[in-house]
């Protein structure tokens, strides 16, 4: 046993108020619940959550543009070439820009001119490099035109088809059959619940036939739709160490845990969003990094937050006592906190949360925040 | 993996003690395709597995050092079993796609399209366990150093059941039966409340009744023990998963609940309400 290197966890906590709504149903049509504390709580699986996290990232993501970042891929392709065959760095970066071409890559263009970055994954250059790993030397003794030929036959332009790296080095992939495909999550999501108990009620609804003849009386069609509101404690964790291993690069990676934190905070899952409109933006946002291990505060809520006044604003509360508990039992201060929430500025509420979070920030303030931060962690590491 | 040994008071044994404790966790143990089910207690592998990857040990990497290791389980709080209902389907709408792969290594569409496979997973919901893990002191100590700054997020058997904190309460010098049946309970304060508030009914008081101690149920390795359980891991590789099985043996344990001024006129042994029949059925 080794003892344990360095990491760096991203958590992220949320409080959203949801009106009467079924955003997330059972096979029996009714919102999903848990006992938690002895009492029941309305839930949202992490699941349900994910999928919206990812639909939302997948419209927001542009296009892969493949004409940047060249000379990165092109390098560390090469890198791998030589890894597997008896190659030397010349010769392999030959066949690497081969292999490139046929994604239509101008090679040597400059690098940071575009707007875009082209993600890719670990484990797809080590599928383009085992692709040629066996005719390595046999590939590289051919003349340019030969050469080009014989790449056209290997499937380069799959390889990078196989779903978008970065949402796959976020979310992960298991494929039971091809180990060269499975990717470790970088995230982890944990079921929403409410910070105190919840009923579920029903909605009785009569459908009244317009077309109805006169003799005829009765409804159309009757039945219940199950329903019930909450305030909801989210929770993800994403592990940068992990992020960076599944894409290789900082730049990339840094940008994945902005557009999942951003992706994470405006998505909601959309069951009977028609009959309810229960869209919301979160109530408060706190972004963590820490170095020990992430810290998931649903330990807040155990004791359910009565219903009297404000379940939003006590919960808000209610997070940052357990915060401020666990750093200073533990002695883990984070390397950096950022809060964004609409709570009333002169409140006890807003003071609390400034006392225990820092300042609040506006949401885009906090994602370019977090940026600076961890763009210097990753330098410093470096070094 | 390299040997990691410190300087150690004795060069005996250790316990390792881990609070088990989230909203919901699942512990499965004959799990397979859509039904993904749970055990009433954390398994063998489930708290290694945990160990594993707080430790940063890769899915492939050989267990050798972990295999040896004891496990003792005390049931704080049994939980119930909740049932989640599952759909799965691709983001984009485009068909699922299957194990098998093209000759261009690209996964294939299920064929007849398949569009949502529907999976039921069950979890504990509200359970608390103490686990103690009986080993070498030096891996010990490393590994409690692990579970404080784990290489991969730490979770409960499956990976959107992470833990609330604290996860590690620390290293005992004593036996794996010791070391359970000294912790305290590991409730909360209220449910500690309402535990000593039913008891009182119970008793026909006015009042809540506050044991210093209470019977828990306890499940523990043990080579004479008289069941079998078939939780103990061999490999985590995705292609060679594998387990066997351990003996143990159940038990009762009498425990201090660390209410503030607990009512001596009781203790566990003869304290017939805090003896709950259903705990051995994980109800």
């Amino acid at each position: 046993m080794t003892p344990p290197k360095a990491r760096t966890y991203i958590d992220i906590h949320i409080l959203q108020t949801v009106p009467p709504a079924n955003l997330n149903r059972d096979d029996q049509g009714n919102p999903k619940d848990a006992y938690f504390g002895g009492v029941r709580r309305s839930r949202v699986s992490s699941q349900a959550w994910k999928r919206s996290t990812r639909t939302h990232f997948a419209e927001r993501i542009p296009k892969q543009d493949l004409a940047t970042r060249t000379r990165r891929i092109s390098t560390a392709l090469t890198e791998r070439i030589v890894e597997g065959t008896d190659l030397e760095t010349e010769a392999a970066a030959r066949l690497a820009a081969a292999l490139l071409a046929q994604l239509k890559i101008s090679a040597g263009k400059k690098e940071g001119d575009t707007a875009y970055l082209f993600f890719y994954g670990r484990r797809q250059l080590d599928a383009v490099a085992a692709l040629v790993r066996d005719r390595a030397v046999q590939l590289s003794e051919l003349e340019d035109t030969e050469l080009a030929d014989e790449i056209t036959k290997i499937p380069v332009r799959e390889q990078f088809n196989a779903g978008h790296p970065m949402d796959v080095a976020l979310f992960g992939r298991m494929v039971a059959d091809i180990p060269a495909l499975n990717v470790d999550a970088a995230t982890q999501v944990a079921h929403a619940l409410s910070t105190h108990a919840v009923e579920l009620e029903f909605d009785y609804f009569t459908a009244v036939d317009d077309e109805q003849k006169e003799e005829e009386t009765g409804a159309g069609m009757i039945g219940n739709i199950g329903f019930n509101s909450a305030t909801l404690y989210r929770y993800a964790t994403v592990g940068l160490h992990q992020l960076l291993h599944n894409l290789t690069d900082e730049e990339a990676a840094v940008t994945a845990v902005e557009e999942f934190v951003t992706s994470f905070a405006r998505s909601m899952p959309t069951g009977y969003a028609n009959s309810f409109a229960h869209r919301t933006l979160p109530s408060m946002v706190v972004v963590v990094v820490r170095t020990d291990q992430p810290v998931n505060l649903v330990s807040a809520f155990e004791e359910p937050v009565a219903a009297s006044s404000g379940i939003a604003a006590a919960s808000a509360r209610n997070l940052a006592r357990e915060h401020a508990k666990a750093v200073r039992a533990w002695g883990d201060t984070p390397e950096f906190t950022g809060l964004c929430h609409t709570f009333a500025d002169s409140s006890d509420t807003a003071e609390l949360l400034t006392s225990t979070f820092g300042e609040t920030r506006a949401f885009p303030q906090l994602l370019s925040d977090l940026r600076v931060h961890l763009v210097d962690t990753l330098k410093q590491a470096a070094r | 993996m390299t040997s990691f040994q410190p300087e150690s008071p004795s060069d005996g044994e250790a316990v390792l003690l881990l609070r088990l404790a989230g909203p919901i966790q699942a512990w499965g143990t004959r799990s397979a395709f859509n039904r993904r089910e749970t055990g009433a207690e954390p398994t063998k592998s489930g708290v290694i597995g945990l160990l594993a990857a707080a430790a940063g040990l890769a899915r492939e990497d050989p267990l050798d050092e972990l295999l040896p290791l004891r496990l003792g389980i005390r049931v704080d709080q049994p939980g119930t079993l909740l049932r989640d209902y599952h759909t799965v389907s691709d983001y984009r709408g485009r068909p699922l796609p299957q194990a098998g792969v093209t000759a261009k290594g690209i996964q294939k569409p299920t064929s007849p399209v398949k569009l949502t496979h529907i999976t039921t997973r069950y979890y504990l919901q509200d359970a608390i366990f103490l686990a103690a893990v009986a080993g070498p002191y030096g891996l010990l100590n490393t590994l409690d150093q692990a579970v404080r700054a784990p290489a991969f997020p730490l979770a409960l058997g499956r990976r959107s059941c992470p833990p609330t904190q604290p996860v590690s309460l620390g290293l005992r010098e004593a036996t794996l039966e010791d070391a359970l049946r000294e912790e305290r309970w590991q409730v909360s304060r209220q449910s500690g409340e309402q535990f000593a508030a039913q008891l009182g009914r119970d008793r026909q008081l006015d009042r809540p009744l506050y044991p210093a101690r209470i019977d828990r149920s306890a499940t523990l390795e043990d080579p004479d023990g008289d069941d079998v359980l078939h939780d103990a891991p061999v490999s985590f590789d995705p292609h060679l998963r594998t387990f066997t099985s351990r003996r143990v043996r159940h038990t009762w344990l009498s425990i201090p609940t660390s209410f503030p001024n607990p009512d001596d006129t009781t203790n566990g042994s003869d304290d017939e309400a805090g003896h709950d029949p259903f705990a051995l059925l994980g109800w």
